[in-house]
């Protein structure tokens, strides 16, 4: 591992990002602020309490988390792509001494850098607008969820984003897998409301743990173990994959 | 002692059905500059791919600067200075962060990196340019800015991939002076399709098609075997075919054509261009001039005229 190599890509994508933040926040805080004012204060007048708390706090760490993963995933997916396809520039990596692990593992820390920042602003928004308040401990177990969720949504993208030659690909593979993924979680309801002989298939799902320990982390202070354990096991074997797909097609 | 390049039997296939490179056998010199020629699909960036680590041979064996391309691919990376046929240039950084960027890469410290990188710009005429994005730069600059990346590391040996390719002829020769103050301080293995890049540029020329290796020499060496015959090209101020029945008695002229006012008389030898002048006197012939064969000429003889797919 070459860690100053690592370290220069992710420089890079840090000082590429600050360049652009005003209008990059704007577009991610847009999204989920939209679903939290159509459903969550929209609807709560209609729905009231869900698992004893009142629906706007219900959705709003699963939004948070939503912007995480998807800011993750759409980072790593793009640049791996147009770095790729477009630029060059991964060649332009690969003849010098870093190898092909440190790069993917530069644009996986990349992705999930993107992603705290991200999520963290749609957070102070939400905070600002509701009355949604919890303590800071809260906060330190929901990062043991938003950790290993958005290093799964990053490799994730880092295979995506090396093994899809074209975008509309990309764009498919983000409407069809990674929103359904995130919807079915429990994000606007509680898995309770799925039928029984759905649920453990439902549990499966790497999104599922992740969405109901954050939301279970930043709302009532209780730590899922289990689901921590399931979602980093997850990410762990996402980044394994990742690692081998990048390393398999740059040898072609 | 130890050459710049050298492969052995190197031989790269796709799946069973294609091979890119077949039994290649090259050795380059240290500090020679070494022109590859041939066709599209020749091989000659698998080679390039081989030899910079970025592609694994199927079999056989590739040294550069010692070290094997299969088990030492991050010091051979460290030696070598890579200019792809694409720029490559990142457009959300400045010139000088790109420089920076892969500075760093190159695990450089950084006040060498920032005397280094000023040195170059300064030297590649882009000192103006630094904190400006590649994108609005012209086609030579940009060039420019990535041979500078690819020296920023003082390599042992540069690659470059059809460095002058979509050039103007201005940039082209900027290229090219450059390419020629460096030689000598490196070693630096050129592909082009510009024969004439070749022949101006290099020590070392090879010509390669269908993966394998068809000849190499000097430019003086190559052309040796086509120097059967001497070709003068006559200018007439009429239709040249005119003079046909002239010329067709003449039994030192082993060929002809006619284009216009002007012929090409294929001659047995230098020494009949007396009797061809002799037999043309007073026809209106405006300039007799040697036409030399070129390196187009080895080019094409080698690899044939037919267009590749």
């Amino acid at each position: 591992m070459n860690l100053g190599g690592m370290l220069a890509i992710w420089r890079r994508d840090m000082l590429v990002m600050r360049r652009s933040i005003i209008s990059e926040l704007v577009a991610v805080i847009a999204y989920p602020l939209t679903l939290y004012l159509a459903f969550g204060i929209g609807m709560q007048g209609y729905i009231g309490l869900v698992e004893g708390v009142p629906y706007a706090i219900f959705i709003a760490p699963g939004l948070i988390t939503m912007t995480a993963v998807n800011a993750a995933y759409n980072e790593s997916v793009w640049s791996l792509w147009f770095h790729r396809r477009v630029q060059f520039t991964i060649e332009s990596y690969r003849v010098t001494p870093i190898s092909v692990s440190d790069i993917v593992v530069a644009k996986i820390l990349s992705g999930f850098t993107h992603g705290l920042i991200k999520g963290l602003a749609v957070s102070i928004v939400i905070f600002m607008i509701t009355s949604f308040r919890f303590p800071l401990i809260h906060l330190f177990q929901y990062l043991l969820f938003i950790i290993p969720g958005s290093a799964f949504f990053s490799c994730a993208g880092v295979i995506c984003g090396t093994v899809m030659d074209k975008p509309e690909t990309i764009g498919k593979v983000e409407a069809v897998i990674v929103m359904p993924l995130i919807f079915m979680s429990g994000l606007f309801s509680p898995l309770s409301s799925y039928p029984e002989r759905v649920l453990p298939l439902v549990r499966l799902l790497p999104t599922t743990p992740l969405f109901e320990g954050a939301r279970v982390a930043l709302v009532k202070g209780e730590f899922l173990m289990p689901g921590m354990i399931q979602i980093s096991i997850y990410a762990v074997l996402l980044f394994i994959t990742a690692v081998f797909v990048f390393k398999k097609r740059m040898s072609e | 002692m130890i050459k710049a390049i050298s492969t052995k039997s190197l031989e790269k296939r796709y799946g069973n059905s294609f091979t890119a490179l077949s039994d290649f056998n090259l050795e380059v010199e240290k500090g020679s500059i070494f022109a590859l020629l041939g066709p599209n699909g020749a091989g000659k960036t698998t080679l390039i791919r081989i030899l910079t680590t970025l592609m694994r041979q199927s079999s056989g064996e590739a040294l550069v600067e010692g070290f094997d391309t299969r088990f030492h691919g991050r010091e051979i990376r460290s030696l070598t200075g890579v200019v792809p046929q694409e720029n490559s240039l990142d457009r959300y950084l400045t010139a000088r962060e790109n420089l920076e960027l892969h500075g760093r890469l190159h695990g450089m410290p950084a006040p060498v990196l920032r005397a280094k990188i000023d040195e170059l710009l300064e030297l590649m005429g882009l000192a103006g340019r630094r904190n400006d994005f590649p994108d609005t730069f012209s086609g030579g600059m940009q060039r420019r800015l990535v041979i500078a990346r690819a020296l920023l590391h003082e390599p042992k040996l540069l690659f470059l991939d059809e460095p002058t390719t979509g050039l103007d002829p201005q940039s082209r020769r900027a290229v090219w002076e450059y390419i020629r103050s460096i030689a000598g301080s490196m070693t630096i293995f050129l592909t082009t399709h510009y024969l004439e890049e070749a022949e101006h540029l290099c020590d070392r020329i090879a010509i390669m098609d269908h993966g394998r290796m068809i000849a190499q020499g000097t430019t003086h060496e190559l052309k040796k075997p086509l120097t059967g015959g001497t070709t003068y090209e006559v200018e007439f101020e009429s239709d040249a075919s005119a003079f046909f029945d002239l010329v067709k008695k003449m039994n030192c002229v082993k060929g002809f054509s006619f284009e216009g006012n002007t012929a090409l008389f294929r001659l047995e030898s230098w020494e009949c261009l007396s009797e061809l002048a002799s037999g043309l006197s007073g026809a209106p012939v405006r300039r007799i001039s040697l036409r030399e064969r070129t390196l187009e000429d080895v080019f094409i003889a080698f690899t044939g005229s037919g267009v590749r797919e």
